[in-house]
């Protein structure tokens, strides 16, 4: 494996006594387009803040390209760019000059071809003033101004809120693009879609832990079934107890569909005692299997 | 707020303040007489130790410029120095400025130069609408280098004031309420000097204020710059600076 260019290790966060991310530990590859996935609260933004040195962690170390993100937050953020889940920019200015102003942080060659480029890219009208921007644009704005210097490590934040279906389609084409010219991606997010779309592994955090790291191949491929069965019998609905059965829910009649992770024929040999009529037994789709790891 | 509308403000408060001064020297007899009348207390409230102060130019100014000069610029500052930093916080624009290649030092330390640059301006043009008000309305010349000195205590007053800002600022969690306790502590602190001043027993208290600091008794021949008052001003305008960047630097940035 090579080095990895994001290295969380035991990272705890508690304001006060509400938990923010409890021993968080995760080490993306460079290269990569992570997926970090998780219901809202559970501690996205809250890692993603402790790496750019918003906040301050309770434990624990994390370090960007070797580099320990509180000591070296400044030489680390030459070489990171961020989208923040919240695009607020300095609405008194208009696109262009805000751009411009972000990109002088940078020691960088770019010229206002970068800015001409991505903007185009976005449709994005570089005299609009930020306060008249729609939130979408914004979003557009915030997504620029976190490439012009060519990072290599892209922070992302719940970056497609408030982007129609055809620009996050472009954006997702450019981050791909970015990605094969060598730019590592850290995308968090709960919408599972994208995260399918786009990440070749993906992180589950719940409750400010990580409960699963997986590759999304390997997460699709997992044990976990989605079981449908209809009873002849409405009496047998009530005995559906066994180990690795989750989710139980009652369709119509004496139906009913659970999930169940195990061996499948443990779950043949005990559905086989009662008195079935119908069995479908099928993949989850990737929306079920998280919501599985979620409850 | 911007500066340039603080600026105009106060200009033209002392502009109409110093215009008043001509009329008040040709009908002297009369306003004297009339003010002879007023409780000492109520005149100790104004500011006003001896009324044969406001007979001279810079007696008048002083008297009558404290509000405007002192009280409304150390609310300037005040509002400047608590909103320079929370402001990014509860715009969410520091999750811009924050996440791009600044140390918290640099951030902090820009931040301030803003403040102290923003302060020197406020006090530079309105001493000098001062100044120009003062030579325009004149009846006798006055002494420069006592207005200079009590222009200089006011600087560092609104400097004082401003530095507070900047630690209020980094002690509350939210923004919101912040300008409200901001002026509201310059006023206390102004309201704390004048009742240590008409009230005897008070006086003690008055030391908490750092209005009490500033040397107002320009008429009197042997005024100076006092060197421990300059030592306390910038004595805790650095204490304070100290403690804010050490609390900015290390603070959780909520947004």
């Amino acid at each position: 494996m090579k080095n990895p260019i994001i290295d969380i290790t035991d990272l705890s966060k508690f304001y006060g006594k509400t938990r923010g991310i409890e021993k968080v530990n995760l080490q993306i590859t460079e290269g990569e387009i992570f997926g970090f996935v998780g219901p809202n609260g559970a501690g996205k933004s809250t890692t993603i803040r402790i790496l750019l040195n918003l906040i301050f962690p309770t434990h624990g170390s994390a370090t960007i390209m070797g580099m320990d993100v509180i000591r070296e937050t400044k030489k680390i953020k030459e070489m990171v760019g961020y989208v923040p889940s919240d695009a607020n920019a300095y609405g008194y200015m208009n696109v262009l000059e805000f751009l411009q102003y972000c990109q002088r942080f940078y020691r960088t060659n770019n010229t206002i071809q970068r800015i001409n480029d991505l903007t185009s890219w976005f449709e994005l009208d570089q005299k609009r003033k930020i306060s008249d921007l729609s939130m979408g644009n914004r979003k557009k704005v915030a997504i620029v101004q976190s490439l012009i210097h060519q990072p290599r490590l892209l922070i992302l934040d719940e970056p497609t809120t408030g982007l129609d279906p055809l620009m996050q389609a472009k954006f997702f084409e450019l981050l791909r693009l970015e990605n094969q010219r060598g730019m590592t991606i850290f995308f968090s997010s709960h919408i599972l879609n994208e995260v399918q779309l786009l990440c070749k592994r993906v992180a589950v955090i719940k409750e400010g832990k990580i409960i699963q790291l997986e590759d999304i191949e390997n997460l699709r491929r997992k044990q976990l079934k989605k079981v449908i069965v209809e009873f002849g019998d409405d009496r047998t609905i009530e005995n559906i107890n066994m180990p690795g059965i989750v989710n139980l829910t009652l369709l119509q009649g004496n139906r009913l569909s659970f999930m169940y992770s195990g061996e499948i024929h443990e779950l043949i040999t005990f559905l086989a005692e009662k008195k079935i009529s119908d069995l479908t037994i099928e993949e989850p789709s990737l929306e079920e299997i998280f919501m599985h790891y979620y409850k | 707020m911007s500066l340039l509308l603080w600026i105009t403000v106060i200009t033209i408060l002392i502009s109409f303040t110093m215009s008043v001064y001509q009329t008040f020297v040709e009908n002297r007899t009369k306003v004297m007489g009339m003010i002879n009348l007023v409780p000492k207390g109520a005149l100790q409230f104004k500011g006003i130790s001896n009324v044969n102060d406001l007979v001279s130019v810079l007696g008048f100014y002083a008297v009558n410029n404290v509000i405007y000069m002192m009280v409304l610029g150390s609310i300037f500052a005040m509002v400047l120095g608590s909103n320079i930093l929370l402001k990014e916080e509860y715009n969410k624009t520091a999750e811009f400025l924050l996440t791009k290649p600044l140390t918290r030092s640099e951030v902090f330390f820009s931040k301030l130069a803003v403040i102290i640059l923003h302060v020197i301006m406020l006090n530079l043009v309105t001493t000098l609408a001062g100044f120009i008000s003062m030579k325009l309305v004149q009846k006798d010349p006055f002494s420069t280098g006592a207005f200079l000195i009590l222009s200089l205590y006011t600087l560092l007053l609104n400097i004082l004031f401003g530095a507070t800002g900047l630690l209020l600022s980094n002690l509350v969690k939210r923004a919101r309420p912040i300008t409200t306790l901001g002026i509201g502590l310059v006023l206390f602190l102004y309201f704390i000097f004048t009742l240590s001043k008409i009230t005897e027993s008070a006086t003690k208290i008055g030391y908490i204020s750092p209005f009490r600091y500033v040397g107002m008794e320009v008429t009197n021949p042997a005024y100076h710059l006092d060197i421990w008052n300059v030592v306390y001003f910038v004595g805790f305008t650095l204490l304070l600076t100290a403690l804010s960047y050490r609390l900015y630097c290390r603070k959780d940035i909520y947004l």
